[in-house]
């Protein structure tokens, strides 16, 4: 035990001085946070320019409607929709819209509308552009218009716009959820999903990277020979668990300060109020225990198996073969979380939860999204206790005889055979 | 000290090392000497329970080996590794300290022996830095640095220019006037001639002979003698005593009957013919591991010698 303590010392001391370690704690969080939301950020901070676009109105009574409908504005105060009115006055559809494809070509206008005669009956106009991507702009354009060709159609039937406006008003619901009995004001679903996205990568990208890193360390130490020497002082096994230990450690710490950073941040995201607050409310200190929790689980299960793998390597190419079975594991739990979001609480995502592969992330999700039952909490924790030790013992026994193996890579049949002997 | 009784160890295909017993009495230097592919490492890596045998028992200070025993043992490995992003007096003290001595104590013996070894200006430096040479020392202190009773050494002079090898080799007699044990396993066998008490010398994992060095040598060189002899051979070869005689350009080299006097060969030769040189030889360890193994049948490549 006392010598297991001085491996993990090491390992953990050599880790956390390097400056490697500190840049990936720091960028860790921004990177998936960044993955996550900078989709988002980038919509809203896209600068708005103006948008040009010629209206040919066949009908001739509907433009000045759209126009005024569309006085939207851009930060710096002109209109964001310049339109200009289309004289149709004799000539060929046809040649109007020449010379307007010209125009959209040399990037004159955006794009142009052409309504016809009885487009407030029939409701059909077409919109012809370069760029119909921008889906923020067309729709804002389509309800104008809507609501314009509406109102016109509403008028000519004798009834008032506003009027009907307020008769088929939707009713709104407020989604508000129930976490262990309280009320849990002003969280939005989407700020539920996307936190708890962001805690999901981070720890799909630390079990897997600490895992890799506990292999990598078997096989080097297989590779410089160092093995032998320390197998002259202590025990395989405790070679092995300190090496785990010492690896996982430098995890946690990791772990721990983004967990205080995160609640330093609550506490003061909190009283901003708004959508800080919002992405605040979802770092609660109970949160954050799971958090950590379900990575030092995810990570001892997956670390043995990592070591197992570098014992009966020699090089990282020949284990990135062997491993591929153990990442893949990960990669579909973190593929899941579309499934299970649709019914957190339904026979799949709850027998997920309890298979010790998926556990880590899939019961922290749904933690995160609907609290289950405390038994089944309780019972994931315990099937991945005992997935540990019996990952940890086939693990030794690889261990035990692997890492003084060198030349060829043993093959299933032989592993299995130490499996039994050792 | 150590005592292995009918160790075999098998891999698949072949037998690495094949019924061997040996007993290391406590003291003096112990000569485990052989041929590369002997089956040398394996049995020290058996006796650190590195590898386990297939059959036969291993008992260090008179048990198995022991985590507790491990303390007492110092292995520097065939195989060089250290941890190359250490720094050097950090490396050190993590082997002191897994070997079971406090932090202060292994600080205070790695400054002691860096600077003995004069490295003492490295202490702080990358394990990666040094030449092969240094490091070289460094894995041998890491291996005393504890103080151990028992000092087993695996090709220790490998890579070593003279010049370390020859503070290497006072370092190990130091070692023996302290009282420990070493055993020095190596296939130069020139190179222990001088150190080693006691030996024993396998060949494809079987051992070939044992036993006190200066003992052994006198009972060969009892038997041999060498010859600068001008005349008939077949004269030689008739006269009772000869065992064999083999040819080494001028000189013969002649294998007497055990109980034979030499100089009655000398007496008859000078009869029969002009005697230029005459020794009653000091003979090599490395021409008794060619007699021992050719009397056994055995083959050898005499690169590996």
């Amino acid at each position: 035990m006392k010598k297991m303590f001085k491996v993990v010392k090491r390992e953990y001391l050599e880790r956390v001085k390097k400056k490697s370690f500190l840049i990936g704690t720091i960028l860790g969080p921004l990177l998936m946070g960044g993955i996550i939301f900078a989709p988002a950020l980038f919509m809203k901070f896209t600068p708005e320019s103006v948008v040009k676009i010629a209206v040919i109105d066949g009908s001739g009574v509907i433009f000045d409607k759209i126009e005024s409908a569309l006085s939207d504005t851009l930060p710096d105060g002109t209109n964001k929709y310049e339109l200009r009115k289309i004289e149709t006055s004799g000539l060929e559809l046809n040649t109007i819209k020449r010379d307007l494809n010209l125009e959209i070509e040399s990037d004159v206008i955006d794009g142009y509308l052409v309504l016809p005669e009885d487009v407030v009956k029939e409701s059909k106009a077409t919109f012809f552009g370069k760029k119909l991507g921008n889906i923020k702009t067309m729709e804002r354009f389509e309800s104008a218009i809507d609501n314009v060709v509406i109102s016109e159609r509403l008028k000519r039937e004798g009834l008032e716009y506003d009027v009907v406006g307020k008769l088929v008003k939707e009713v709104e619901i407020e989604m508000i959820q129930i976490k262990e009995g309280e009320e849990e004001a002003g969280k939005g679903f989407d700020s539920i999903f996307m936190s708890t996205m962001v805690f999901i990568m981070l720890l799909y990208m630390s079990i897997l990277m600490w895992g890799i890193v506990v292999q990598r360390s078997v096989i080097e130490e297989k590779n410089n020979r160092v093995i032998e020497v320390m197998l002259s002082s202590l025990r395989p096994i405790d070679l092995l668990l300190g090496k785990i230990i010492g690896v996982g450690a430098v995890g946690l710490t990791q772990y721990l300060i983004w967990v205080t950073c995160a609640l330093v941040f609550a506490l003061y995201g909190l009283s901003l109020g708004g959508p800080v607050a919002e992405i605040a409310a979802n770092l609660s200190p109970a949160t954050m225990a799971y958090f950590v929790v379900y990575y030092l689980l995810g990570f001892f299960f997956y670390a043995t198996m990592f070591a197992g793998v570098g014992a009966v390597c020699n090089t990282d190419q020949e284990a990135q073969q062997l491993q591929q079975p153990i990442v893949l594991c990960l990669v579909f739990t973190i593929i899941v979380p579309m499934m299970i979001i649709q019914n957190p609480d339904g026979m799949f995502a709850t027998l997920l939860s309890l298979i010790p592969m998926f556990t880590p992330i899939v019961m922290f999700m749904r933690i995160n999204i609907l609290t289950p039952p405390a038994w089944q909490i309780l019972l994931s924790i315990l099937i991945m206790l005992g997935a540990i030790y019996i990952s940890a013992l086939i693990s030794a026994k690889i261990f035990r005889i692997g890492i003084l193996m060198y030349g060829k890579r043993p093959d299933m049949r032989e592993i299995f055979k130490w499996m039994k002997r050792a | 000290m150590l005592s292995i009784k009918n160790v075999t160890k098998r891999y698949d295909g072949h037998t690495a090392v094949d019924d061997l017993s040996l007993v290391v009495e406590p003291g003096g230097i112990y000569g485990l000497l052989g041929p590369n592919g002997a089956g040398k490492t394996t049995t020290i890596r058996m006796i650190m329970n590195i590898i386990q045998p297939d059959e036969g028992s291993i008992d260090i200070f008179d048990a198995p080996l022991s985590e507790k025993t491990k303390e007492k043992i110092g292995y520097l490995p065939e195989e060089r590794g250290m941890y190359r992003k250490m720094k050097v007096l950090d490396h050190l003290v993590f082997l002191g300290e897994i070997k079971g001595i406090d932090r202060s104590t292994a600080v205070m013996r790695a400054n002691e022996w860096l600077d003995r070894v004069e490295l003492g200006d490295w202490r702080d430096k990358e394990v990666e830095a040094l030449s092969k040479g240094m490091q070289q020392k460094i894995q041998f202190i890491s291996t005393v640095l504890h103080d151990p009773q028992l000092v087993i050494l695996d090709e220790p002079f490998s890579g070593l220019d003279p010049i370390n090898t020859q503070i290497l080799k006072d370092i190990i007699i130091t070692m023996k006037n302290e009282g420990r044990t070493v055993i020095l396993s190596t296939h130069l066998m020139d190179q222990v001639e001088k150190l080693c008490e006691r030996i024993c010398l396998i060949n494809k994992g079987r051992k070939v002979l044992e036993g006190k060095l200066s003992e052994l040598k006198l009972k060969f060189s009892k038997n041999v003698v060498s010859m600068r002899f001008s005349g008939d051979k077949k004269i030689l070869e008739g006269y009772p005593d000869v065992e064999k005689i083999s040819e080494f350009g001028n000189d013969l080299s002649i294998n007497l009957k055990d109980g034979a006097d030499p100089n009655r060969i000398l007496s008859f030769a000078i009869e029969k013919g002009q005697v230029e040189r005459y020794e009653i030889g000091e003979i090599s360890l490395h021409d008794i591991f060619i007699i021992k193994v050719k009397e056994k049948g055995g083959e050898l490549d005499e690169e590996d010698v």
